[in-house]
């Protein structure tokens, strides 16, 4: 660079400087002083990488563009950007006016903060743009009038910033909270505390989710945590007719036709007819297309459609159609027997079973509602009872079910949320879900929302589906068996 | 500690406007600065340190 075209880049860079003090940190500053606005720990972090980049800025006025200044530029501006995304990914998937802190032109701080460190990146580049190497040698250098400027800015909001963070994190080891509260003067509300260091570490927090697995559980009756359980015999054992190309997930039954639906955690669906022996149906999913398919675990019949489900909440909707486009289905089947036809592909959302996955999937044909289970996880040891409109395949209400009057839990410390329910079904108004571990039924009243009876089924080996054969109930195992029982009555 | 790091941010910023020939000083008190920043965030975001949301 000449001479007057270095100058002019100092002189920008001061006003940048300037920008960023009299914007986004003097802003803060008085948010939280005059507005009552007082930064979390992560906010106070990110407030802090502007100050340093702006200190950053003020060594490249004093001493040039020596490389490791626009080093730790690009750094502050890296990690600025990673502790904005990390800070949003708390509050970007709420509702609408649900943010937190205040918002300026209509975005709130933490976006901002992404916004500003983003922006530093791209300025950095510009400036290595325009820079020579004789540019970064030489000492320090008289910063001029604007330059003098900026750095007096920068000393009064600093210790603006200093006095604010005296107050609301107090002096060391104090650090700043999570929930602060607002600004002021009068030292008894002051809140001075090292709350932020309880804790474990954790890489993913209650993201730490393990996929379920039904083969690891204990299936002996007897260890469940239901006290006095009836015994539900097995009356006899049946199996599945045709090959599958993986482990049963589910069965489901028409009542009207009589037809079976299986799935596999392979991506198979197998429209069976009422003997379980011959295919009416097969295709394989593409588990890949459009939306995320984790192995199939739920199947269920809503009139003629078949609906099925895998772990992750993600529904498919099919339906046997002799005029199905090959060239259309293609991009959802992975293999088709070109008698099907896919009619939606999306996800079901949940709230209190959110971070769950479930195992089962079941359809109320009297409220017109899917039913999903979900699976407990060290994380998350809730046992949530999903249902979802059918016209809108929204959530319609959920609920943890409580137990009726004659069923007790063997102890204090054991919880409903024990079972893992891996098959469920609706008939005569009443959801039956089996649960692999500790080999139980449930008989779930939706109307009003408790576990109405449940019975020890010795001889199950981890049962991966549930089905409603009139009086009987098909419970279903990975190897294609099917344990026959008697439905127990309303 | 928020306060101690704008302490430490100042001190670096005074011997960069008022004692130049400090500069390496200055530079370490810069880097000890952001040591302290990703440290206090890394506190603040212990107990789940990526964003919590599909990863």
């Amino acid at each position: 660079m000449t001479a007057p075209v270095q100058d002019r880049v100092r002189a920008i860079l001061a006003w940048v400087v300037i920008v960023l003090l009299a914007g986004p940190i003097g802003t803060a500053v008085w948010l939280g002083v005059a507005q009552g606005e007082s930064p979390c720990i992560l906010c106070w972090a990110q407030r802090t990488s502007m100050v340093l980049i702006a200190l950053v800025g003020l060594f490249v006025l004093r001493y040039g563009p020596r490389p490791r200044y626009l080093g730790m530029a690009v750094l502050l501006g890296a990690f600025g950007t990673w502790m904005a995304l990390r800070h949003s990914s708390l509050h970007l998937l709420r509702d609408v006016g649900q943010g937190f802190s205040v918002a300026i032109f209509g975005v709130h701080t933490y976006v901002w903060s992404w916004v500003i460190h983003w922006t530093v990146l791209a300025v950095i580049g510009v400036l290595l743009l325009l820079l020579r190497e004789h540019d970064a040698a030489g000492g320090a250098r008289e910063p001029g009038r604007v330059g003098r400027f900026a750095m007096g800015l920068f000393v009064v909001v600093v210790a603006a910033n200093a006095l604010q963070a005296f107050v609301s994190t107090g002096p060391p080891p104090f650090i700043g909270q999570s929930d602060p509260v607002r600004f002021s003067l009068n030292p008894r509300h002051w809140v001075w505390e090292n709350g932020e260091l309880a804790g474990r570490i954790s890489l993913r927090g209650s993201w730490t989710i393990p996929r379920p697995d039904p083969s690891a559980v204990d299936p002996d009756p007897a260890h469940g945590p239901l006290a006095d359980l009836p015994v539900l015999a097995v009356k006899g054992w049946e199996r599945l007719g045709v090959p599958l190309d993986g482990a049963l997930g589910d069965l489901a039954r028409d009542p009207v036709s009589g037809r079976v639906l299986a799935v596999t955690d392979r991506y198979g669906v197998y429209l069976l007819d009422s003997t379980m022996a011959r295919v009416a149906h097969h295709v394989t999913l593409d588990p890949g297309f459009s939306i995320d398919l984790t192995p199939l675990a739920g199947a269920a019949f809503v009139g003629d459609t078949l609906a099925v489900l895998s772990t992750n909440k993600s529904h498919v909707l099919l339906r046997p159609d002799t005029a199905a486009d090959a060239a259309v289905e293609w991009r959802h089947f992975l293999a088709t027997d070109g008698g099907v036809t896919e009619l939606r592909r999306s996800r079901f959302a949940t709230m209190r079973a959110r971070q769950q996955y479930v195992l089962s999937l079941a359809f109320d044909p009297a409220a017109n509602e899917f039913i999903t289970v979900s699976v407990p996880s060290p994380r998350h040891r809730r046992l949530v009872v999903s249902r979802f409109s059918r016209s809108d395949f929204l959530l319609s209400s959920e609920f943890l079910p409580e137990l009726a009057p004659g069923l007790t839990l063997r102890g204090a410390d054991r919880r409903l949320a024990e079972y893992v329910v891996t098959g469920a079904a609706v008939a005569d108004g009443l959801l039956y879900a089996v649960s692999a571990a500790y080999s139980t039924l449930l008989v779930i009243d939706l109307q009003a929302r408790r576990v109405r009876a449940a019975y020890t089924v010795p001889g199950l080996e981890r049962p991966t589906g549930l089905a409603v054969r009139g009086a009987q109930l098909l419970i279903a195992h990975p190897d294609g068996r099917l344990a026959v029982l008697d439905r127990p009555a309303p | 500690m928020e306060f101690l790091n704008f302490l430490i941010i100042l001190s670096a910023a005074w011997l960069v406007w008022r004692r130049p020939e400090r500069e390496r000083l200055a530079f370490r008190l810069l880097v000890v600065a952001c040591a302290l920043m990703a440290l206090l965030f890394f506190i603040g975001t212990h107990g789940s340190l990526v964003p919590g949301v599909n990863l």
